[in-house]
């Protein structure tokens, strides 16, 4: 008797089982529309932007000056040069930013990451000829890892962004990710103003600077448009797209 | 110990109905996404004109997916601000805008290769699906949102690094009503699907 009932509770616990395992296939388990359609999206807050007025005019002039002078300066740099070439040349300025990713790590206390970007530095100055190749990509230990900045330093320490804000020419940025944009530029001993080069001609740190401009055009002219291209509102497709970006970067 | 073994078999159900689930639409995402492309790629349709990959893209997409789903979901509240026939309107246009930028961003002379990774279930009714896309030599990564609605699993975001498809259309759309109507949006739409070239010539 005693194990007569005992199967039936296991038959029972089985058509349960069966019962319930089926039912998340239900009707009744599956998200409503007004829960899908109505519900806080997963990226967060929303973006403070007290200055939109004065932003979406910047945001007009450095779009005529993307598609106007950027454009074709990216596909006039493009056409003349051989992508090899082009990729070395992207390499050797991403090389130079060293110092910028090494001061993103240790500002955040990635001991590790700060190993790596300095590892990778080394290999590929060195074996990789002044950084124009990337031999570090290969060696185990050494594969490229997240760039870090001084921004996501300020983020990843729990400071706000501030408003949002378009830079003449350098696009979109927020008042936490400006103060680390000038932190990355007196970390970097190349940049001025704070370069540690003190007899520079003026026309050496210019020419570099329009020399890495030109290598990275190609880049951003191709991100930017691909952003701006189903933008039903290309400002506030570029707000969203720069804040969501950022914040991921300092998630990580 | 027969507690145990009583739950033995509730446990192992639940668990491989969940795993089946997951693994039956990573296949079945897999199966669209390779559809789509070969529709922009393969041999039937590599020279066809760009309209014709756009409706052959759609198809493929809405053999499975509706597109509606993940468009109100972008839409959000705003929804409420449009009258029905707006509505509808708007949910046409924005499905043909994104179709069209679909087929305008596979401009890689190579045909993309996708991979998707293992999927992760967030609940019994939300799973996503990472996946690397890799064109010409570059990659990128891409997540799919999936949850269980009363027709089934549906696509209800795309993040394509880092960068939620969603949350950036629906502040945009955000943006607009808190300026515009219904009917601004859909002529903005019109406009934007009537350009020749999408990138150029912004209105602020």
């Amino acid at each position: 008797m005693k194990k007569y009932n005992y199967n039936r509770a296991v038959a029972a616990l089985l058509v349960g089982a069966c019962g319930i395992a089926s039912s998340l296939h239900a009707d009744e388990d599956f998200i409503s529309e007004e829960n899908l359609y109505g519900e806080q999206l997963e990226s967060g807050s929303e973006i403070s932007d007290p200055l939109e007025f004065i932003n979406r005019y910047t945001f007009k002039f450095n779009d005529f000056v993307y598609l106007n002078l950027v454009e074709p300066l990216a596909d006039g740099y493009q056409a003349v040069t051989p992508d090899p070439v082009e990729a070395s040349a992207t390499n050797f300025f991403r090389n130079l930013k060293y110092p910028v990713r090494l001061a993103g790590n240790l500002l955040q206390g990635r001991l590790e990451g700060a190993w790596v970007e300095t590892g990778r530095f080394a290999i590929n100055s060195t074996v990789g000829v002044l950084g124009f190749f990337t031999p570090a990509d290969k060696m185990s230990g050494f594969e490229p890892i997240p760039k870090e900045d001084i921004g996501q330093a300020f983020g990843s320490w729990g400071l706000g962004e501030g408003p949002y804000l378009i830079l003449p020419l350098l696009g979109p940025s927020n008042l936490r990710d400006l103060g680390g944009y000038l932190g990355d530029r007196a970390v970097n001993p190349l940049d001025e103003p704070f370069s540690l080069i003190d007899d520079w001609d003026w026309e050496w740190p210019v020419a570099l600077a329009v020399t890495e401009f030109t290598v990275a055009s190609p880049r951003l002219i191709e991100r930017y448009k691909r952003l701006k291209g189903t933008a039903i509102d290309p400002y506030g497709s570029l707000k969203n797209g720069y804040t969501q970006f950022r914040r991921a970067a300092i998630e990580q | 110990m027969r507690k145990l073994i009583l739950l033995t078999p509730f446990i192992w159900l639940l668990a491989v109905s969940s795993l089946q689930a997951a693994s039956s639409e990573a296949d079945r995402l897999k199966g669209v996404i390779n559809a789509a492309i070969e529709a922009v790629y393969g041999d039937c349709c590599a020279e066809l004109p760009l309209k014709e990959k756009q409706i052959k893209v759609r198809e493929a997409l809405e053999s499975e997916y509706d597109l509606d789903v993940i468009i109100r979901r972008a839409i959000g509240r705003s929804w409420s601000l449009m009258n029905a026939p707006e509505q509808e309107q708007v949910l046409e246009l924005v499905k043909q805008l994104l179709v069209k930028a679909y087929v305008k961003g596979m401009n890689g002379e190579s045909k993309p290769e996708v991979q998707l990774g293992e999927t992760i279930e967030i609940t019994g009714k939300r799973m996503e699906i990472p996946s690397k896309v890799k064109m010409d030599e570059k990659t990128v990564n891409v997540l799919y949102r999936l949850g269980r609605m009363k027709s089934g699993w549906q696509i209800y975001d795309i993040v394509a690094e880092d960068i939620s498809m969603v949350a950036n259309y629906r502040q945009q759309i955000d943006d607009h009503f808190r300026m515009g109507d219904g009917q601004d949006l859909i002529n903005k739409l019109n406009e934007l699907l009537t350009k020749e070239d999408i990138d150029e010539e912004i209105q602020l």
